[in-house]
């Protein structure tokens, strides 16, 4: 009479496994060049160097983006009446060291050869107070390095600005050289064991800091060096700008970020319209990209060594598979062997006082300086 | 087996003592109404209460009915009656054998052998199934209705709910009848009915087109509620349901209305394999959605949150989970499902575009049903029934049981540390309290938590619980009073490292209380009134520390409170045969009320800092701000005959209440903001117009609508605006105005084994920023395209039944790409290459298309074992089709980069078991 009820509780699931995905897409979005005038710079008040870039935006689906606006006249004039005009050092770039005053208003015009011109919104310097500490600490990450501030009323919105250069070793060292059908040792400058390179795309990093405490900064995370990154080789170096803003920058500041960084997710935001305090003159039609800000930066440097984060395992991935060729090549032939772009000597091989020959490397895997300089730094210190 | 031949025995012995009053054994003479029923039926109802025993072929007469009225008949008066022109000729023997032959008259020499027993067989039959015992005891029992009501001599109100007797869901369209005066009443889509009269003992038959007759014995006192529960089998009850909607979608004078039962929902393919109400209602026309993670949906060109919806009266602020992959409702205790894009009921407001109403099971009266579910993600389990002769329940829960999905989803991307689960749970009572009352109670809770990292928690929930009253005054008049409390939460935990790790948290609380009246006023008015009352508490954001370390500062964004409340009067006005008009208005006062501060900018210029002059601070209970004013709602129907119709319609609405949601879909973060003094109500109207036409005799259904609407106030947002914890959010705003139109054309089959539909759409929806807003501009003032506008929508649902047990479905869904802005230019700034973007919705993602194909196979019904399951397997995007949910383009290493990202990117299969006993 009573039938168990089929309740199948232990039934086998089948799972198939799929993918969400990311693909590559080339939307045909207009190729016509807007050529809009792009205006990026700050404006330092304490007699550092001021530089301003202009530029023109390029269709999406263009390669090559640099299209300097060349032969500008700016000038920066103070509420008081005073001028100062920028010199194009080189290619749209535009240049002036002056000690400014902090407690007035300035407006900067530009004018291009196109007969169009622009001219700021009047802007206030903000004297960014200093870094009071940029530490790092070792997790299991990697690295964080992190920066510790303190705002006031005047200065509540920071930007950072940060350069990082590194040492590194390439995936075989070698003191070496073929020289004029000769191999030798390498002279302290002709060094490619040990280089020094730089990040050159760096992140902007922003914060409000407002939401806290006394405007306090605490420890805020602005970069990390993952495990295994070859920044840690041996030595490192980070150099932090700061600067205070207005709430507009920050909003601009913001705005390209988001509109870079955090588009296209599934609860990212819609993009903004970028403002700018870059106005055309009347007759002017065309709008302007730039914030530009007037003020005092402050910056601090810090060094890594390798033995603070020890220990540290490096990969490099362009060194991946460099090996030194096991066979031996005899000193008479090395001319032969080495006549070329791709072999380098990279080890001497002794039986006691006489050299038998050489082991064999590629150039890629000795030659550091085709990735990075083998000149230290003008700051570097050791 | 002998047991069960035992309580057979013992239960048709009591159907006797019930029969006894309606058969008179005396001298073989029978009293009885045997409506439309089968001949064996028939025959086993005399043998049950007689001695007479009945020999036939079945198969012969199984095309006879017996359509029959006895009153002290004997039972040759009563076989003459029914075989009276046909050629069956029936022979009663002196042990009381009745034979029946075709053609000649049976030779009583002939051996009865020959011919099996009936008896055993019915025997056989009925033992297989207590429910069949359950039954004759039902019918053949004495109810004594109603309670005796002096002032009314004659006739009284008979109403209750038909309920089918295998789910539980309403019957629509079954026919209550006695036979006596031929007096009958019709359920409607919720099964009920409502038939006057005489007070006194009737027979109630109970027909559900194509299935049983079933039966009530009544003594009719007073005004009573009978809720009965019949049989239908499986192939009609579509057929029924549907035929009904025919007949309405020509007659009823309401325009834009869509209605989806459980059993139609079932048919279509659900992404992981359960029915689920939101995604069954993209199907129809004029529903539409961003993308497939998305929460929301959008009805005519309205954003997300201008649809009310409500589910058995509670507001569901959130009606998703997992971002909106499920919807918030258990299919196993939905019923049906209304959607309104026109032709809202006057009782119904505080949204611009649709009101959404899940109609939940209050619990089959008959008998306790266990169904349940296992899906990929998900299990279900729910119980309903009765506990009591008046009492009935359903309860129900349903969680994820594994966060698979999220490992999967955007994989190579950030999320693969994510983590999401959810639960909901559902509990609706229903009480009868004497002939007049009926209580109800619905509680529905549901929670969400999600992560994308490790460091950050979302979480989001809702708890709705209310308390309603219906009462019968007589048979003019009834009243609803419901009373509950609405609430929507959520909450962000971060714990990114222990000096900023924080909670923030939004709650919206929402009391109401309603009082909705329906007056016959004579058979051709009805009219409908009442008042609905609102409060509104709303926490907009706060922010606190978490942990000693954390130095994040405290910070709440002061409460919103606010009263919305409105009174309606609406009037169904069936002018003559052909015209029917529906029309009605709402007023609505809504105040914004202190505590609060409320910021005072000059006059005539822009909203910001800049211009903000001051503040003042309200007291508690003191109106900041208030609107007022009336909403229209006329819809008409002309009937050009029996098979079609034309109808136009207007309506206004209000929205005191706004998504605040930078997203193109709404997000689980996006916060609600009450109108207030700078942020104006929506307002909106919409005039449509439709024709209507049924071909072949119903099998098909075609109609046609077109609408056009405006809106106003609408929000949208400056630059750079930020939403959360702004405290002047009057700042971030842009007053808005709305434009939308389009039309909508629907092919549905309703009948055969190909059943399903066909619709396109074509709608526009277009904003504009105020002329009177004069912050910002978003493409100088010109009309631009909202986030949702998708002009080309082509929907394709189909079922085909192989048999009972075995159908396929398929669905096809193509859709224009909705609007994006794009990057029209590049250059370098911050030492990264930056997009420069168009004008505001320039451009299209590429078009949506995607098949989903399902497979139901349902359990044996013949065998009669008490569990019945089945099982549904299928596979979402079929093609494999990369739909993309958004394309963006980010700079890589310095150089920009376009990608677009699909959610769904490959075929999707899926497996549910679903169980019922």
């Amino acid at each position: 009479m009573g039938r168990k009820p089929a309740l199948l509780f232990d039934l086998l699931v089948l799972i198939a496994i799929t993918t969400a995905c990311r693909d590559p897409f080339e939307p045909e979005v207009t190729d016509a060049d807007l050529g809009i005038l792009v205006v990026e710079g700050f404006i330092e008040t304490n007699g550092a160097e001021s530089k301003i870039t202009l530029s023109r935006t390029a269709p999406i689906s263009q390669t090559d983006l640099s299209r300097p606006e060349m032969g500008a006249s700016l000038r920066l004039v103070s509420e008081t009446g005073e001028m100062w005009q920028f010199a194009e050092t080189a290619a749209g770039e535009y240049k002036l060291a002056e000690i400014l005053d902090n407690n007035k208003i300035y407006e900067l015009s530009i004018s291009l050869p196109d007969g169009s011109e622009f001219k700021s919104k009047p802007m206030k310097p903000i004297v960014s107070p200093e870094i009071e500490e940029v530490g790092f600490l070792r997790d299991e990450f990697g690295v964080e390095i992190f920066l510790s501030t303190q705002g006031n009323e005047e200065a509540e919105y920071f930007l950072w600005e940060y350069k990082e250069h590194w040492i590194f070793f390439p995936g075989v060292i070698s003191f070496l050289k073929f020289e004029k059908g000769q191999v030798s040792t390498r002279g302290e400058d002709e060094r490619i064991d040990r280089c020094w390179t730089s990040n050159i795309f760096p992140k902007i990093i922003l914060q409000d800091a407002a939401r806290f405490e006394n405007n306090t900064i605490l420890q805020r995370e602005l970069v990390r060096i993952p495990n295994m990154s070859e920044k840690l080789s041996r030595r490192y170096s980070i150099e932090i700008t700061q600067r205070a803003l207005d709430r507009e920058a920050y909003d601009f500041w913001e705005i390209l970020r988001k509109n870079s960084d955090d588009i296209g997710g599934i609860f990212s935001p819609l993009p903004s319209i970028l403002k700018s305090n870059i106005i055309p003159a009347e007759g002017t039609v065309r709008e302007a990209i730039g914030h530009i800000s007037i003020g005092q930066s402050s910056s601090k440097r810090i060094y890594i060594n390798n033995a603070d984060v020890a220990p540290w395992r490096v990969f490099i991935p362009d060194y991946e598979f460099c090996i030194i060729f096991p066979d031996t090549i005899p000193p008479n032939q090395a001319a032969l062997a080495f006549n070329n772009d791709t072999r380098v000597p990279a080890r001497e091989i002794w039986d006691g006082p006489a050299l038998l020959g050489y082991h064999a490397s590629t150039k890629q895997c000795t030659d550091c300086t085709l990735r990075g300089t083998n000149k230290a730094p003008d700051f570097w210190e050791n | 087996m002998s047991i069960r031949a035992i309580i057979l025995l013992i239960l048709i012995g009591i159907g006797r003592l019930g029969f006894a009053q309606e058969i008179s054994q005396d001298g073989q003479r029978i009293t009885g109404l045997f409506p439309g029923i089968s001949f064996e039926r028939f025959a086993s109802q005399i043998e049950s209460k007689t001695e007479f025993r009945f020999y036939f072929d079945e198969k012969a007469l199984s095309e006879t009915q017996v359509n029959i009225s006895a009153k002290e008949n004997t039972l040759s008066q009563i076989l003459t009656g029914i075989f009276e022109g046909s050629e069956f000729r029936f022979f009663i023997d002196e042990r009381k054998r009745v034979f029946i032959t075709q053609g000649a008259p049976l030779d009583n020499s002939l051996n009865p052998d020959f011919f099996k027993t009936l008896e055993d067989q019915q025997t056989l039959d009925s033992l297989q199934r207590q429910k069949d015992i359950d039954r004759v005891y039902s019918r053949n029992k004495l109810y004594i209705l109603g309670e005796t009501n002096p002032s009314k001599t004659g006739t009284a109100t008979l109403r209750g709910n038909i309920t089918s007797l295998e789910n539980g869901t309403p019957v629509n369209g079954a026919i209550v009848f006695e036979k006596i005066n031929y007096t009958r009443a019709i359920s409607n889509d919720k099964g009920n009915y409502e038939i006057k009269l005489p007070t006194g003992r009737h027979v109630l038959f109970i027909q559900n087109l194509g299935g049983f007759v079933e039966q009530r014995q009544i003594n009719l006192v007073g005004d009573g509620i009978l809720d009965i529960s019949i049989e239908e089998n499986i192939i009609s009850l579509s057929e029924v349901t549907i035929s009904s909607e025919k007949m309405s979608n020509i007659g009823r004078p309401e325009m834009g209305v869509q209605k989806l039962n459980i059993a139609s929902m079932k048919k279509i393919p659900a992404v992981l394999g359960e029915v689920d109400v939101i995604r069954s209602i993209l199907t129809l026309p004029g529903v539409q959605t961003v993308g497939e993670a998305s929460v929301g949906f959008n009805v005519r060109g309205g954003a997300a949150d201008q649809n009310l919806i409500l589910y058995n009266h509670s507001t569901i602020y959130n009606p998703s989970h997992l971002f909106g992959l499920f919807s918030a409702f258990n299919p196993d205790l939905v019923e049906s499902v209304d959607l309104y894009k026109a032709g809202v009921p006057v009782k119904y407001g505080g949204r611009l575009s649709s009101v959404l109403n899940v109609n939940g099971k209050y619990g089959n009266p008959d008998k306790v049903t266990v169904r349940g579910g296992i899906g990929l993600l998900t299990g279900r389990l729910s119980v309903d029934g009765p506990l009591g002769p008046n009492t009935s329940f359903s309860l129900g829960a349903r969680s994820t049981y594994s966060d698979w999905l999220l490992k999967i989803l955007e994989e190579n991307t950030d999320f693969q540390n994510g983590a999401a689960n959810f639960y909901d749970f559902d509990l609706h009572f229903s009480q009868k309290i004497g002939q007049k009352n009926v209580l109800r109670f619905n509680g529905y809770g549901s929670r969400d938590r999600f992560r994308f990292d490790p460091d950050t928690t979302f979480q989001y929930q809702n708890q709705n619980f209310n308390l309603g009253w219906t009462h019968y005054f007589n048979e003019k008049l009834e009243m609803e009073v419901v009373l509950g409390r609405d609430s929507y939460e959520f909450g962000i935990e971060g714990r990114d490292n222990p000096s900023n790790a924080y909670n923030f948290g939004f709650e919206i609380k929402q009391n109401f209380a309603k009082a909705n009246f329906r007056y016959e006023l004579d058979e051709r008015h009805t009219l409908q009134f009442g008042i609905n009352a609102l409060q509104y508490q709303l926490s907009p954001g706060s922010i606190a520390p978490e942990g000693p370390e954390s130095i994040v500062v405290p910070k709440t964004v002061s409460q919103e409170q606010a009263f919305e409340t409105s009174i309606f009067l609406g009037d169904d006005f069936e002018v003559n045969d052909k015209i029917t008009v529906n029309y009605g208005a709402r007023y609505v006062f809504y105040s914004f009320v202190g505590p609060n501060t409320v910021n005072i900018y000059q006059e005539g210029v822009p909203r910001t800092p800049a211009s903000l002059i001051g503040e003042r601070t309200y007291g508690s209970g003191e109106t900041i701000q208030s609107y007022s004013g009336p909403e229209f709602r006329i819809s008409g129907r002309y009937a050009i005959n029996n098979i079609s119709s034309v109808k136009l319609g207007y309506n206004t609405n209000r929205q005191f209440i706004h998504l605040l949601t930078n997203n193109a879909a709404i997000a689980p973060t996006d916060i609600w903001k009450l109108s207030d003094p700078h942020i104006k109500p929506q307002w909106g109207d919409q005039i449509s117009l439709g024709y209507y036409r049924n071909f072949k005799v119903d099998k098909y259904e075609f109609s046609v609508e077109a609408y056009h609407r405006n809106m106003r106030n609408l929000i949208d947002f400056r630059s750079g605006a930020v939403l959360i914890l702004n405290e002047a959010l009057e700042q971030s705003v842009l007053n808005t105005d709305g434009r939308a139109y389009g039309a909508e054309f629907l092919l549905r089959k309703n009948q055969g084994k190909l059943s399903g539909w066909v619709s396109y759409t074509y709608s526009r929806s277009l904003l504009r920023t105020a002329a009177a807003e004069t912050a910002e501009k978003i493409n100088n003032g010109e009309w631009y395209p909202s986030n949702f506008d998708q002009p080309h929508n082509v929907v394709l649902v189909t079922n085909y039944a192989w048999s009972r047990r075995f159908s396929t479905s398929l669905l096809g869904n193509y859709s224009t790409g909705r609007p994006i802005t794009l990057p029209v230019a590049k250059f370098n700034y911050g030492g990264s290459e930056r997009v420069y973007f168009s004008e505001r919705n320039a451009y299209r993602i590429p078009d949506y298309f995607r098949l989903d194909f399902s497979m139901n196979i349902e359990g044996n019904h013949k065998v009669r074992k008490l569990a019945h399951s089945s099982w549904s397997i299928g596979v979402y995007n079929l093609l494999g089709r990369r739909n993309p949910y958004s394309v963006y383009f980010t700079p890589v290493n310095g150089v920009l980069k376009g990608y677009q990202l699909s959610i769904f990117a490959e075929p999707i299969p899926f497996i549910t078991y679903n169980f019922r006993f």
